[in-house]
């Protein structure tokens, strides 16, 4: 034990420090390892438009930016800011930028601006006609409090509709001192006119859980869902299932898993959702079940049933932030898992409504990484994963 | 000679907790602190971040904890990078001066040199009793479970 031990030198500086000098502070401050080193926050996302031109959005500084690539990933445009006027952007894992396009071809793209006190944010969406340039970006909602709304999720609808949801605290701060509210509430705002404009928001459900990242997918009819990690009496963080009026507001709520984690804890992991041509409706979470840790896929219940389809575990004990997608009868699943030495992307590919699945190795990275995500171009499915060294890379899948 | 160095010893121990720094883990600091963690005394090590709302409520069980025991040793590690609010926070919850945070490495590595088992849910504690045993828990904890699983109040 030759090294010192990490908490003796903590102690020691913390003796040290106010013996020493200013100056010879700064340089302690130069050599010794600082957290203070801003790590850049790698959450984006990206869509392919109708011509094949993939589109990303991702954080730099105060600005979302997009870029454009017209090669699938091998060169990037320039970056175009989204919103002229600087801001404070959340763009981590489970709170990044969105983007999306409105039937009539406007791109959309929304984050979540932090405001001044904790967990507080604002929902922003900014529209480009044409994609050359953006028009200011609006806040979504009409509550102005300075409070929590965040970890948005952004879905175009047939008629040029947007709906907007979103983890809102507004139920929670009414309810201080009036008892015990669990969590958070999900709301949502209806656009009608391709994001230009929004609807006053609309309340889907109470009780939601406070930062995990929601799913939404359309129902075979065109109806909305929004699936959530829920908090489910006392303290259960199992994951709410919510069918949308065509107004935005709940037609229906229902438990859709029934992993019974019971937890005061933040896990930072949210869904994903695909409703298939039969109406099945296709997901991936992570619970914490039998006290392991795992990422799931399963058929989630429709109507009155309280059982999930076809569970089972997905990759090992570190599969994280598994995203799913559908491409006729191929539904793919992809997720990323550190190894012990590196973060590897993989895949299971099933031919058979989940039944089965052919496993994928997909890529991996030597350094941080962002949640995958599957996107889809000209009925092929493809891996969309930003990491620190590499950058935005898109992977086909087979 | 000696006045003057009782009274900056006097100074420095009425002094508030205010190491406004925390010291950046990488996988391998990572390793040994909870190595380390493991031996000779009672030893907390409680994994929270600034926008986890159930962490807060550990890290003031654990600092009026740390008071009441002086055997007791508490090391929290911020799950991400310092950021200008982590020593704010830390501060106003009395954490002692053993604070961390996620450095430059991959937070993937650092997250699997802490315990490979975990999958990122804050707060995450880590006990130990200072004679081997450890155990792990995720959530907000009560006291009665923390005195006991280090070893300050006897098992029941």
């Amino acid at each position: 034990m030759t090294a010192l031990r990490p908490f003796l030198l903590v102690s020691l500086f913390a003796f040290l420090l106010p013996l020493t000098p200013a100056r010879a502070a700064d340089e302690h401050a130069q050599h010794a390892p600082k957290a203070m080193k801003k790590r850049i926050e790698l959450g984006s996302a990206a869509v392919f438009a109708p011509d094949g031109t993939l589109l990303t959005v991702s954080k730099q500084d105060e600005h979302v930016v997009l870029q454009r690539s017209a090669d699938q990933g091998a060169t990037w445009s320039e970056p175009l800011k989204v919103n002229a006027q600087p801001e404070a952007i959340s763009a981590d894992g489970e709170n990044r930028p969105k983007i999306a396009l409105a039937s009539d071809g406007g791109i959309l793209v929304s984050w979540t601006q932090p405001l001044g006190k904790p967990y507080s944010g604002a929902i922003r969406l900014a529209r480009s006609d044409d994609g050359s340039s953006f028009a200011p970006p609006l806040t979504v909602h009409r509550d102005t409090a300075e409070i929590t709304h965040r970890f948005e999720t952004l879905q175009t609808l047939p008629d040029n509709r947007v709906l907007v949801a979103w983890i809102d605290k507004r139920d929670l701060e009414a309810a201080k001192g009036k008892g015990n509210y669990r969590g958070a509430a999900i709301y949502s705002a209806l656009s009608t006119d391709g994001g230009r404009s929004f609807l006053p928001e609309r309340k889907v459900a109470d009780h939601s859980c406070e930062c995990c990242r929601i799913a939404s997918a359309l129902d075979t009819d065109g109806a909305l869902l929004l699936l959530w990690r829920h908090v489910y009496a006392p303290n259960e963080r199992d994951h709410a299932l919510a069918r949308l009026k065509a107004d935005g507001s709940a037609d229906s709520v229902q438990r859709a898993t029934y992993d019974h984690w019971r937890i005061d804890a933040c896990p930072h992991h949210g869904p994903s959702l695909v409703v298939d041509a039969q109406g099945v409706r296709h997901a991936v979470w992570f619970n914490v079940k039998d006290g392991e840790g795992r990422v799931f896929y399963g058929r989630l219940p429709s109507g009155n049933e309280s059982r999930v389809d076809g569970q089972r575990s997905i990759g090992g004990p570190r599969a994280a932030h598994a995203d799913l997608a559908l491409n006729d009868d191929q539904l793919a699943i992809v997720w990323s898992e550190f190894d012990g030495e590196k973060t590897r992307l993989d895949a299971l590919v099933s031919r058979d409504n989940g039944r089965n699945f052919e496993p994928l190795s997909l890529a991996s990275t030597e350094g941080a990484a962002d949640q995958p995500r599957l996107i889809q171009h000209r009925q092929k499915l493809y891996a969309f994963w930003r990491t620190e060294k590499e950058g935005f890379r898109l992977i086909p899948l087979p | 000679m000696i006045r003057p160095l009782l009274m900056l010893c006097a100074a420095l121990l009425a002094a508030p907790v205010s190491a406004s720094d925390l010291t950046a883990l990488d996988r391998s600091t990572a390793r040994q602190l909870m190595a380390d963690a493991s031996q000779g005394q009672p030893t907390i090590v409680a994994l929270w971040s600034v926008e986890c709302t159930h962490c807060k409520k550990n890290l003031q069980l654990f600092s009026t904890l740390a008071r009441q025991h002086k055997n007791l040793r508490l090391i929290s590690i911020a799950a991400e990078p310092e950021g200008s609010e982590h020593a704010r926070i830390l501060d106003r919850h009395a954490m002692p001066a053993a604070r961390y945070a996620y450095g430059s490495d991959a937070p993937e590595a650092v997250a699997y040199a802490i315990d490979p088992n975990w999958s990122g849910e804050l707060p995450r504690s880590y006990l130990f009793d200072g004679k081997g045993g450890k155990q792990k828990h995720s959530g907000v904890l009560s006291r009665q479970q923390v005195e006991q699983e280090t070893g300050l109040a006897p098992r029941r």
